[in-house]
């Protein structure tokens, strides 16, 4: 018995884990590459090690959330605005001033009211394989991928799952009304092959030829392109929607110094160059003295809406527009 | 209780004049512990030593209860007392000291301190010696306290992570609230009939099934001649049978789907690892029994994902098959084909293994001794051959179905427009921000598949859950008839040529540009995985091995104890390790979520939650081992050394342990094994610097980094392979050395 003892006490020291040291717990939601190469960037500029975990926006919200009593994290870094602001108006984060605030770009902050930091911004296009699309025309408009025509080619991202498609349900409700939208969800339904779970993957399906046309953002359509997957990036011609990546302070962050260090290191030109750089992502940065990368698909040749973040961002909107498309939309059988 | 019990081990009796308590030096470590480490902890570091956290310091009157406990638990151990006495007071004094201790941490929500940790287990220490020596329990101190941690430990990691979940479900924001719990059963992602948008009448479809199966499931009941109420009764089940076939077919929504899939995959599964079964014993050419041992193997070595996206590759609208063979485009394979095709592949091995045991103990004599009597092979078939492998079908068809509807890796994949229950819980959680659904959820399929195991229980009439398992019996097999062999041994050559297939194109994938696309040679894949996956991978080989060892230790101990020895809670240990087997890992991962961020179990974003959380989750593959390889030692040896005085640790470690090498070595390899490719118990629990390969790879298929995720999944499988094959065959080695010295 005395030896099972001594085994006792050394099966407790099993649950012991190691005391840390000041460094950044980031929590990554862009593209992995991206999330990949600010590590060791950051770590030469400033001398703090930071350590990664790459998740989807909501995910990376549902797990502030979780932890929100003892937060593991310090930073959430990219992803798509509308969690940004939920995570703000929670409380679970918290709005910190960087010092490079003035070189933001003006637009960006005003659109969503200074309620988070701006990282980037990237709208929502057509990503098209056009080998699989066949002799079939091009599509140009939302309203051409209501045709029967193209029926089963079609890939978008489960608007319940996925932040891009949910921004892409707000896009068509206002460019063309509540009523008319709303047929134009079911129209563009009645053609869906499949809804994925993760924003990006629809690109990937076009890509490899599994459907011949992707909703997503179109940046990461240009990603896929540029890895070589067959590929034609455009937004349609009534006007597309987009996304206003944030960076944010987690309330009460274990390593708050740290991650105000990393803030204020994220927002400048020569951190933002990573991105398209060595991050595979092509975003327009929030910084208006970064050089954007010559792929990001430039704003002033889309036609971009006049996205009401504050009404569409609004979790109760939010809630009444998924409502209503998981029963009035999915629940109609292709 | 005055006179000391015949069967307590003291030796007070046989005036060996060892006049004090073992519970001495347990009692005298939790006093020490007590007094120089903390009993709490600022956040999740654990060796902070910070003054203000020592339980004199906090000076709570909870706190020197325990500490009045452990001192009075001293004194006792070291009174000349009759044993049994003395063994109810300690029992008194620790538990009042162990209880003081726990009540505290749930009143005051402090994260345990290691000086916490060390005293209470210290105190267990000193409960379970007491409760040997007052006869209380049936065994000598070490029975007692591995029966006593054994149940701590299914309460607090199995029982309680689940408890949260439940609570989740119906407590919102603190107060009791049915109203999540119905949103989420109502809702059409659960499930929904009636959709009047569709051009089909799905009610009138679905009571239609239901007449129609009724009016068949009557007739042949009036065919057969059964009185009127026999017919009026199988009249009634078949509607009820023929109205769920309706609801599965077109209903919509997670529920349907899950279980139409459970529907086509449980059976599938369980007649093919029959097949597969009959085949490996008793076909004739034996070359077929080496290829069904890889083949059982490949399931557990294989990550989740990454089949999924060679069957897309093979099988997809542009596969190499179905539009390069036969120029089709259709999406059929997302949505249930492609996830039973995908579940069937997976869990027929699975289904194979527990057939082969019970196959291979079928006695040919018996069914030999039958047809001598005058029975024709129906007749042999239905009553002596369909029982004897009855318990064997039904545990495998219960571990398709807990697999199949716990499967997360191939819907999320493959499932296409359909959802399924599985990884609803995910979605809930992480896309749209709801516990409380996700725990709904969680508290759906556990129902469902307790449910199942409640179902099989009556249909066989008892007998444990843990003790179905196959003893092989000597003695020449019947082979089976040569048409049905040529029949299998087809199927088994297709099933080889498609796995085959995928394997291979696995490999090829992460050899190629871009999967799918352009299959220009390059290592860059293997490149990226050495830079941004090797150290993870490393880290996951670390965790899971460390992982191993607990729960192969635990599985033994558990199942030594379930099937050596009878006590007061011996069903609830084995009910606890059948809920961690047949929880499925998501809603294990978000029990774990629930019960350990708060409070004195602060765990989350710690190397120890992961352990913890495969440790519990692989413990039934061990105890399975564990007590198919008990089976077939004789107990008459363990007896023969209890009666040579020898304490049950000593019998355990000089008789079982040697005999048993083999089997704990393959317990030890398979937890290691199922611990490197586990995903949906531990895809909650990753944080900084924990990070886990195949969590890693879920990221990259999200992202489409399907090169990479190919480069791993290949090292993965290749170093699996590799782990089992070398470390199997060492141990098997060793065994036949052991077994040599010590015989």
């Amino acid at each position: 018995m005395k030896r099972l003892t001594l085994v006792l006490v050394a099966a407790a020291a099993l649950f012991l884990s190691h005391a840390q040291a000041q460094r950044v717990n980031l929590l990554c939601s862009p593209d992995l590459a991206w999330c990949e190469a600010l590590g060791p960037a950051f770590t030469e500029a400033t001398g703090i090690p930071l350590e990664f975990i790459r998740v989807s926006s909501q995910d990376a919200l549902a797990r502030i959330r979780a932890e929100s009593a003892n937060p593991v994290f310090d930073v959430w870094f990219g992803g798509t605005g509308d969690p940004h602001l939920i995570a703000m108006r929670d409380g679970v984060a918290e709005m910190y001033i960087p010092s490079t605030w003035d070189d933001i770009i003006p637009e960006l902050k005003s659109v969503i009211n200074e309620e988070y930091i701006p990282l980037y911004a990237g709208a929502i296009g057509f990503v098209i394989n056009e080998e699989a699309l066949g002799d079939l025309p091009l599509p140009r408009s939302w309203r051409d991928l209501t045709d029967p025509m193209y029926r089963g080619l079609i890939a978008m991202p489960d608007p319940t799952s996925s932040g891009t498609a949910y921004t892409t349900l707000a896009t068509l409700l206002q460019v063309f009304g509540e009523e008319d939208g709303w047929e134009l969800v079911e129209g563009i339904h009645m053609n869906v092959a499949q809804y994925t779970s993760s924003g990006s993957a629809p690109g990937q399906l076009a890509g490899r030829g599994e459907v011949a046309i992707a909703i997503q953002f179109m940046h990461d359509g240009v990603k896929f392109a540029a890895q070589g997957f067959p590929l034609t990036v455009f937004a349609p011609e009534e006007g597309v929607g987009y996304e206003i990546g944030g960076i944010s302070l987690i309330a009460n962050a274990p390593n708050r110094d740290a991650a105000i260090e990393f803030i204020e290191w994220a927002l400048t030109p020569e951190a933002q160059a990573i991105a398209g750089d060595l991050g595979d992502s092509y975003q327009i940065q929030s910084n208006m003295n970064t050089v954007q990368h010559p792929l990001a698909p430039n704003f002033d040749e889309i036609n971009l809406i006049e996205y009401d973040f504050d009404r569409w961002g609004d979790p109760a909107v939010r809630d009444q527009v998924l409502t209503r498309w998981l029963n009035d939309v999915f629940a109609i059988p292709r | 209780m005055a006179v000391t019990t015949p069967t307590t081990p003291s030796r007070t009796g046989n005036g060996m004049g060892l006049r004090f308590s073992g519970a001495w030096l347990p009692a005298l470590v939790a006093i020490v512990t007590y007094l120089t480490l903390p009993f709490g902890r600022p956040g999740r570091p654990f060796l902070t030593i910070e003054p203000d956290l020592y339980a004199l310091e906090l000076g709570a009157p909870l706190l020197w209860i325990v500490l009045l406990g452990a001192v009075a638990s001293f004194v006792l151990s070291l009174l000349r007392l009759n044993t049994a006495v003395r063994g109810d007071a300690l029992i008194a004094t620790g538990t009042v000291g162990l209880g003081a201790g726990v009540l505290w941490f749930i009143l005051s929500a402090t994260p345990f301190g290691i000086g916490a940790l060390l005293t209470l287990a210290a105190l267990a220490l000193v409960l379970g010696h007491a409760l040997s020596e007052s006869g209380r329990i049936q065994g000598d101190a070490f029975i007692a306290t591995s029966i006593l941690v054994v149940s701590l430990f299914v309460i607090l990691f199995i029982i309680y992570p689940l408890f949260t979940v439940l609570r989740a479900a119906v407590i919102i924001d603190g107060s009791f609230d049915l109203s999540q719990l119905r949103r989420t059963l109502t809702h059409p992602l659960f499930f929904f009939l009636d959709n009047p948008r569709s051009q089909i009448d799905e009610i009138g479809l679905t009571l239609r099934w239901g007449m129609v199966v009724a009016v068949l499931t009557g007739a042949w009941a009036v065919f057969r001649r059964r009185s009127v109420p026999i017919v009026a009764l199988r009249l009634v089940l078949g509607g009820i049978a023929g109205l769920i076939i309706g609801v599965l077919l077109y209903g919509r929504g997670a529920l349907p789907t899950s279980l139409l899939t459970v529907a086509i995959v449980a059976p599938t599964c369980t007649l093919l690892g029959l097949a597969f079964a009959l085949l490996g014993q008793r076909a004739r050419f034996k070359p077929i029994r080496r290829s069904l041992d890889v083949i059982s193997v490949l399931p557990i070595i294989t990550p989740p994902f990454i089949l999924a996206f060679a069957m897309i590759f093979l099988l997809g609208r542009r596969g190499i098959v179905t539009h390069g063979l036969f120029d089709m485009s259709s999406n059929w394979i997302y949505g249930i084909p492609g996830v039973a095709i995908a579940q069937i592949l997976a869990f027929t091995p699975i289904a194979y293994l527990l057939l082969r045991g019970s196959i291979s103990s079928l006695n040919p004599a018996l069914e030999e001794a039958a047809q001598t009597l005058g029975a024709g092979p129906w007749t042999t078939m239905r009553t002596i051959t369909w029982p004897l492998v009855r318990p064997g079908l039904a545990a495998a068809f219960l571990l398709s179905m807990i697999e199949s509807l716990a499967d997360f890796g191939n819907p999320i994949i493959l499932g296409g427009d359909r959802n399924y229950l599985a990884t609803e819980v995910y979605l809930s959680l992480t896309g749209r921000f709801n516990p409380n659904e996700a725990a709904a959820y969680g508290v759906v399929l556990l129902a469902l598949v307790l449910g199942a195991f409640f179902i099989q229980r009556l249909w066989l009439g008892g007998g444990s859950f843990v003790t179905v398992t196959g003893k092989p019996s000597s003695g020449a097999l019947a082979p089976i008839p040569r048409v049905l062999e040529i029949a299998l041994t087809l199927v088994l050559f297709v099933w080889t040529v498609f796995v085959a297939a995928l394997y291979v194109s696995i490999v090829v994938g992460s050899f190629a540009q871009l999967w799918g696309v352009n299959y220009t040679f390059t290592t860059r894949h293997y490149e990226d995985f050495m830079r941004a996956g090797w150290p993870v991978f490393l880290y996951t080989a670390r965790v899971a091995a460390i992982s191993a060892v607990p729960a192969m230790l635990l599985g033994f101990l558990v199942a030594y104890l379930v099937s050596r020895h009878r006590f007061f809670g011996r069903r609830f240990v084995e009910f606890g390790s059948l809920l961690s087997f047949a929880t499925p890992g998501t809603v294990m991962g978000v029990a774990y979520i629930f019960a350990f961020n708060t409070g004195p179990w602060l765990l989350t974003a710690s190397a120890t939650i992961i352990i913890l959380a495969l440790v519990f989750r692989n413990m039934p593959v061990a105890i399975r081992a564990a007590v198919a390889g008990l089976a077939q030692i004789d107990p008459s040896l363990e007896e023969a050394s209890t009666m040579l005085r020898a304490r049950s640790l000593t019998t355990l470690r000089r008789v079982l342990f040697p005999l048993l090498v083999n089997t704990l070595v393959t317990g030890l390899i398979f937890a290691f094994v199922s611990a490197m490719t586990a995903v949906s118990q531990v895809i909650f629990l990753v944080s900084p610097g924990n990070q886990l390969a195949t969590v890693l790879l879920l990221g990259w298929v999200e992202q489409g980094q399907l090169g990479r995720a190919a480069a791993m999944g290949t090292i993965l499988i290749v170093s699996m392979l590799f782990t089992i094959l070398v470390v199997l065959g060492l141990a098997q080695r060793i065994s036949a050395r052991v077994v040599r010295v010590e015989g």
